[in-house]
């Protein structure tokens, strides 16, 4: 009976694998010619400019067009966090200091270290509020940021980050990405559809939505990686 | 035309000696910087065909987070492969048997 | 204009030679910290001066460029620092025999305060 439909299961994804794969020719390109207007790159590329007035196209079709996908994207990132958590993090008593790092680093990297890390967050704040005009966008500032907090934690032995405002931080970000999608709507619009004006091209307000999406997608990335940094580098195997 | 063929073929040269000296290597160490030298090449490979938000993620993912976060989990366990690891404390399994 | 291009292609000239001669000391060198010595003093004046060319020659990224020639001029010298000072940890020998090791006397105090 099992073996029965299994073997049902095998001939049914089979007959439905073949039957869309016969449909296309052997070595066709399938993205088809960018010049040409059906394909949907070249509506995006031909549209984007036009109608979102955003420099980046990536960054349009990721928040825009494809906004519904960056939200999963961003939870599925947020679940690996929790779920980090909930395994390896443990409330610490008063006073225990168990952290990775034993040694303290020299007092040149840690001078050297309080004068880069306001650098480098700021680094990281530009490439997330720049991403419709620039290459880059949440996640790759996000990832800037947590470096950032990492070459702290590398630095200085006894350096933490609250776990409260971390969550906060995230909690907060998550909240104004959910609610951007749901303003849309509640204006009679799709969920996450650019209701905003999109004002001039190159401006730093422009693009509607794309940069409030794109500043709590950096605030949570950052958020959460960072989480996941100060998680590990605090767990300590019972040797 | 001749320069760009040598170039390519050189980083991918690279990135697949890389890869197999990361499955070889018993050592974790060793096969986790293996992975990041990858990341780094890739990261060349996507700036130089023009996808400079593909090569920021994966500079800044794949070179500096993931290669961190599998160094501290090294430093928790065990540092070779075919090492029993810390806390698995193999006197009490053979007892069970 | 004509100057400020001939300018830049000196300066970016210039940092390549010297991101030249680090490449050509690391092959050369013989132990960690020589190469380490090798890479990082001359990958700095090279990126700087190729930067401050590039500069030069794009009047416009001049404030860019200063910002990013602080950042290296910062953040170089440190990472072969950390670098150097973890080789040691590590246990890397010297590649002399008869070795003047004047950091030892350092680190072994300091280990003791530590621990």
């Amino acid at each position: 009976m099992k073996r029965a439909f299994i073997l049902l299961l095998l001939v049914v994804v089979g007959w439905v694998l073949a039957d869309t794969f016969s449909q296309i020719n052997f070595g066709e390109s399938r993205m088809g010619d960018i010049k040409q207007q059906e394909t949907v790159g070249a509506y995006y590329l031909n549209n984007t400019v036009e109608k979102l007035s955003v420099a980046n196209v990536v960054t349009a079709i990721v928040v825009n067009y494809r906004g519904f996908d960056t939200l999963g994207e961003v939870t599925v990132l947020f679940l690996a966090a929790s779920g980090l958590a909930s395994i390896l993090y443990r409330r610490k008593k008063r006073g225990e200091h168990d952290v990775m790092i034993l040694k303290n680093s020299s007092q040149l990297l840690q001078t050297g270290a309080k004068l880069i890390f306001p650098a480098i967050l700021v680094l990281g704040a530009y490439v997330f509020i720049h991403g419709h005009l620039t290459p880059g966008g949440g996640f790759q500032g996000g990832a800037i940021i947590a470096s950032g907090f990492l070459l702290m934690f590398m630095a200085y032995k006894d350096y933490h980050v609250s776990h409260n405002v971390l969550t906060w931080v995230e909690s907060i970000a998550g909240i104004l990405f959910v609610s951007v999608g749901i303003w849309g709507l509640i204006s009679g619009a799709t969920f996450l559809e650019n209701i905003l004006g999109t004002g001039t091209l190159n401006d730093l307000v422009s693009g509607g939505i794309i940069p409030l999406i794109y500043i709590a997608v950096g605030f949570k990335v950052a958020a959460e990686l960072t989480g996941v940094l100060e998680t590990l580098l605090n767990f300590k195997t019972e040797k | 035309m001749i320069f760009n063929i040598i170039f390519f073929s050189l980083l991918a040269i690279i990135i697949l000696a890389a890869a197999i000296y990361a499955v070889v290597q018993k050592d974790l160490l060793y096969a986790v910087i293996a992975t990041g030298v990858i990341s780094l090449v890739l990261s060349i490979y996507f700036f130089i065909m023009q996808a400079p938000d593909v090569a920021l993620t994966e500079a800044a993912i794949g070179i500096a987070l993931t290669t961190i976060i599998f160094v501290i989990t090294i430093r928790n366990t065990s540092r070779r492969e075919d090492e029993i690891p810390v806390n698995k404390e193999p006197d009490r399994e053979e007892e069970t048997k | 204009m004509e100057i400020l291009k001939y300018i830049g292609s000196f300066f970016v000239l210039l940092g390549s030679v010297f991101l030249f001669l680090g490449a050509l000391g690391i092959y050369r060198m013989p132990d960690v910290y020589n190469r380490l010595q090798a890479g990082t003093k001359s990958s700095t004046l090279g990126a700087m001066s190729m930067l401050l060319g590039i500069g030069f020659l794009q009047p416009d990224w001049m404030v860019k460029m200063i910002v990013i020639i602080i950042f290296i001029a910062v953040s170089n010298p440190l990472s072969s620092h950390a670098l150097a000072r973890g080789a040691y940890r590590a246990g890397l020998s010297l590649f002399q025999k008869e070795k003047i090791d004047a950091y030892e006397k350092d680190y072994k105090s300091m280990e003791d305060k530590e621990l």
